[in-house]
């Protein structure tokens, strides 16, 4: 049976792939970071036998000293998916020193610490596949997005240094550059926007993507069929960066 | 915070001279007005009044005194 560990694991794209895995027989290890987020994923797969973990990685030495002990009982790890990813838009003057770290940490810097700890003998099986999700905005700048726009730039230089650095170890690192996804983190972006229309979506000429499009890819690059793909930035923008 | 203070914030948030608004004057008069200055007072309600701020709240907004009054109301 496989295991996957999935970072931010409660709702949008991490909750899709979680479903997916879990309804293909999967053993989950699924984090978020609140109550409700941890009761949402005991709602959904409280019976499945996966394994919860509520956690804030805008503290990331939460993962150095909890995430062993969780491996430990978990098993061998053959994917992990980060998909914490927190937003922020917020104009240079209204800049805040401890909100960029935030979004620096749970962003980047947590991927970076749980890479340490997965990639540790024991604790992966040959053929681990990683994935981080970024996003069109870490290649195309707009106003008031720095903080957010450099962290996943930030996770993609990771993704490609890591995957230079393990492939020896039979693991293949690789991100996944998504454009605006039907999620409920987009919807919730969209009603704090000043302007009704969404710019993004004039540039994304094949229109708002659905999660299970989002699905569809990472399981593409979870699996065997990807074993060439390695420090690469699989697009999934509906053509915003064509 | 009074209703000239709260100007006065606003005035900031738009880089623009002190006391050169007050509560009459009509958003589409002031040019700075654009689309990262309403980002700056999403964020300032948000920081400064714990108050979340609509898109749609922001676009119904006419005058100065409008956002006088959505940020001081209890
Ligand atoms: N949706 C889009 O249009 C879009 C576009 C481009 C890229 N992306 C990227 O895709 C990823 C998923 O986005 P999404 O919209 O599907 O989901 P989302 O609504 O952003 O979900 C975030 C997940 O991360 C967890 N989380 C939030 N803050 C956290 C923190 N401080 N520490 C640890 N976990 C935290 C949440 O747990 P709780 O529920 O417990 O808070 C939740 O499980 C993100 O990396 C995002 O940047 C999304």
């Amino acid at each position: 049976m496989k295991r996957t560990f999935i970072s931010g694991a409660s709702k949008g794209i991490g909750f899709a792939l979680a479903r997916r895995l879990s309804d293909e027989g999967q053993n989950l290890l699924l984090q978020a970071s609140s109550d409700e987020g941890i009761d949402r994923l005991k709602d959904q797969f409280g019976a499945k036998g996966h394994l919860f973990w509520k956690s804030d990685f805008t503290n990331p030495s939460s993962i150095t000293n909890e995430l062993e002990g969780l491996l430990r009982d978990f098993g061998t790890l053959d994917g992990f998916v980060h998909c914490v990813g927190i937003r922020s838009r917020r104009p240079l003057s209204l800049f805040q020193l401890e909100g960029m770290q935030a979004v620096m940490n749970a962003n980047v810097v947590s991927f970076v610490e749980t890479m340490r700890i997965i990639t540790k003998r024991g604790y992966f099986n040959p053929g681990l596949s990683v994935i981080g999700i970024s996003s069109i905005s870490a290649h195309v700048g707009s106003p008031g997005v720095t903080a957010y726009a450099a962290s996943k730039a930030a996770l993609e230089s990771s993704i490609r240094c890591l995957a230079a650095e393990l492939f020896k170890k039979s693991i293949r690192v690789n991100g996944l550059v998504c454009g605006q996804v039907n999620t409920e983190a987009y919807h919730e972006l969209m009603s704090s926007k000043e302007s009704e229309a969404d710019p993004v979506l004039q540039r994304q000429y094949m229109g708002l993507l659905e999660v299970d499009q989002i699905v569809d890819a990472i399981c593409y690059l979870l699996g065997g069929s990807s074993s060439q793909m390695n420090g690469t930035m699989f697009p999934a923008h509906a053509g915003f960066l064509s | 915070m009074n209703t000239q203070e709260i100007i006065n914030l606003f005035e900031d948030a738009l880089e623009i001279e002190q006391n050169s608004l007050s509560e009459s004057t009509n958003l589409s008069d002031i040019p700075e007005y654009d689309s990262m200055a309403k980002l700056s007072l999403i964020i300032l309600s948000d920081d400064e009044f714990g108050k979340k701020l609509s898109g749609e709240q922001i676009r119904d907004f006419k005058t100065v005194g409008d956002i006088v009054k959505f940020l001081s109301a209890d």
